[in-house]
Order: structure tokens, then C-alpha cells, then sequence
């Protein structure tokens, strides 16, 4: 039930992080979600891809890995630089 | 345009569990011992803390913090029943509290005034084992008429709390709980539990309730 509340944390964190570069610019947020963080996995997918799919985000896919141990935790992320392709 | 990977590696909880951290050592400097009262929907929270107040409000200089979802129903019983600031915190759909709302709540408590208080949660036996709020311990209540498999079906509220309050034992008479039975399957998920068993109705063994409370504001030393 708090699967909302886990997602928007990892929203804040994702844009914390992708600084500075805007949240519209980020790609993947990925995240690892223990086996026992008391987390209904596909419940928090469909939180997360919801809130990345709209402001300040922009369609940002959300990468989920089921992991043994209690622990949530936002591993990285994919962000457009900014620059043109090299 | 170019995609650059960014390094996390960041605990969803750390910032909740931070702040709870600075609850906590707050709350000690104070001296003030802070329980979260944990249960279902209707276990009777509010009714244990009505009776509490009235009876130790003003000896033990109880604050309450309370949440809620929806409304403030809970927060304008208990002021009913004290002269002391009783802060509402209304969660707008969230499931439990976190520790940004208890130290936001704290900022507008006299600490200095109190010397013990209660966080009421969500009504919840799952959302709110997960967050910690800077307190001393979690209190689940349990009433009679949930079924005495609860423990089993919600173990990790009742890992998480250090007592568990079985209430309105005032309808035992008409019930088939099994308060026996209640009992060995919350030891069976924690066996350091230790138990009250109350009507918030009648008042049937609040005196425990009160006895207890006593000793933990009056010995913020021991924690
Ligand atoms: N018979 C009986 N009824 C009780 C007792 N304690 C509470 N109640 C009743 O149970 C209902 C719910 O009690 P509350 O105190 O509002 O429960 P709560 O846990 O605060 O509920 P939420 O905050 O909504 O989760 C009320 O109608 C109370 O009068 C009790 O010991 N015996
Ligand atoms: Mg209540």
C-alpha cells in the first residue's frame, strides 16, 4: 500500500541525482527492490512508471530488479547529457 | 543526444531514516520518551489515548502527535480530553506517517512541557512497520474482534513492535477470540512481546497501562 510513497521518494531521489540536468531529461531510473522490503513489485512498477511518465519527468523508463535482502535502493540512471551525439 | 549513466546507489528509506535519527536524539535531549501506536483501522488508538490522557494527561505532560487520512476526527476527540496541544497531521492519502511529518509536528510541541509522547499512526498493519518515526517503540493494539491469527498474517508489525495492547476485551463474552491463542501466535512472531490487555470501554486493566507509562517517563535515564 505504500508502494506510492516508496515511488515518490525514488522520484525525488532520481532528481536529486540527475542535477543538473532537468527530470524531463533523465532516461532510466533504475532500482533494485529486495525480496523482503515488504514491496509488492509490480504494484511499485505500475507507481513509478506512472510518475515518470509525467511532470517534471518525461517518459522515463523505470528498471526493476528484484533482489534478495530488505533494501530499496535507486542504483543509477541513465540521463541525456545534453550534448549531440559524438 | 549523448546518455550518460549517473551512480546512485541511494537507500530509498535513508532519508526518512535520517530524519528519524534527529527525532530521535532530539527526543532523548529532551527526555521525552515518544511511542507509535500502531493497529488496524479501529482497534480503539484513539480510545486508549482518550482514557490515557484523562487520566495521566496532565501528571505525566502526555502530547500527542495523530494522523490520519482523511480527517482530523481523531486529533478533536483527544483535545476534548486535554488542555495540552494535540497536533493533527493529515496524511492526504498516504497509508502511515513518516519522520518529516513528526518533526515538522514536534516544531509546534513544547518539549520542555512534555514528558512523554504519542504518535497515533494511520490505521494500518502494514505500511506503517516500515517507517521509522524517531521513537522508543511501536505499540500495536490488536482488539478482540480481529481474529487472533493477526500476528501470523502481519508479522512484521508485530516484529517491529516491543508491546502489544489487546483491547476491548470487554466483548470477550461474546466472542470466540481466543486470547490464548492470540497470544502465542504474536510470541510466535516475537517472543520478547510484552502484552497488555485493556478495555478502552471500561477501563478493565489500564492500570497496568498506567503503571507502565509512569515508569517510562519517569526513567528517560534507563533508555
Ligand atoms: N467495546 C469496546 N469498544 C471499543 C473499545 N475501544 C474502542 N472501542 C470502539 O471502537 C471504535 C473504534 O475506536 P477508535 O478509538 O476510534 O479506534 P482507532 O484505532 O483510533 O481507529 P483509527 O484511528 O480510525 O484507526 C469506536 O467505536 C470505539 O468506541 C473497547 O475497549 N471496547
Ligand atoms: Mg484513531
Amino acid at each position: 500500500m505504500h508502494e506510492l510513497s516508496l515511488a515518490l521518494e525514488v522520484c525525488r531521489i532520481a532528481e536529486l541525482n540527475a542535477a543538473p540536468r532537468p527530470a524531463r531529461d533523465v532516461r532510466t531510473v533504475a532500482v533494485e527492490v529486495g525480496e523482503d522490503a515488504g514491496i509488492e513489485l509490480e504494484n511499485f512498477r505500475f507507481c513509478l512508471e506512472a510518475l515518470l511518465s509525467g511532470a517534471p519527468f518525461a517518459g522515463a523508463r523505470a528498471e526493476l530488479v528484484s533482489l534478495p535482502g530488505t533494501d530499496l535502493r535507486v542504483s543509477y540512471l541513465e540521463v541525456d547529457d545534453g550534448r549531440p551525439d559524438d | 543526444m549523448a546518455v550518460r549513466t549517473i551512480d546512485v546507489r541511494e537507500r530509498v528509506m535513508a532519508r526518512n531514516d535520517e530524519l528519524a535519527a534527529v527525532v530521535r536524539q532530539r527526543l532523548r535531549d529532551a527526555g521525552v520518551p515518544a511511542f507509535n501506536l500502531v493497529s488496524s483501522p479501529g482497534s480503539g488508538k484513539t480510545s486508549l489515548l482518550e482514557r490515557t490522557l484523562e487520566t495521566l494527561g496532565e501528571e505525566l505532560g502526555i502530547a500527542v502527535v495523530t494522523g490520519d487520512v482523511q480527517t482530523q476526527n481523531d486529533a478533536d476527540r483527544l483535545a476534548r480530553r486535554t488542555e495540552r496541544l494535540v497536533q493533527a497531521v493529515v496524511t492526504g492519502g498516504a497509508c502511515h506517517l513518516d519522520a518529516a511529518q513528526v518533526t515538522a509536528a514536534l516544531d509546534a510541541i513544547d518539549l520542555e512541557q512534555t514528558r512523554l509522547l504519542f504518535v497515533e499512526n494511520v490505521g494500518n498493519l502494514v505500511c506503517p512497520a516500515s517507517w521509522d518515526l524517531g521513537e522508543v517503540a511501536k505499540i500495536v493494539v490488536l482488539s478482540v474482534t480481529e481474529g487472533e491469527d493477526k500476528p501470523l498474517k502481519y508479522p512484521k508489525m508485530f516484529r517491529m513492535a516491543r508491546y502489544a495492547v489487546l483491547n476491548k476485551i470487554d466483548l470477550l463474552p461474546h466472542l470466540d477470540f481466543d486470547l490464548d491463542q492470540a497470544v502465542a501466535f504474536a510470541r510466535q512472531v516475537n517472543p520478547e512481546l510484552r502484552f497488555f490487555f485493556t478495555s478502552a470501554r471500561t477501563g478493565e486493566g489500564l492500570d497496568e497501562w498506567y503503571r507502565f507509562l509512569r515508569a517510562e517517563a519517569r526513567a528517560p535515564a534507563l533508555r
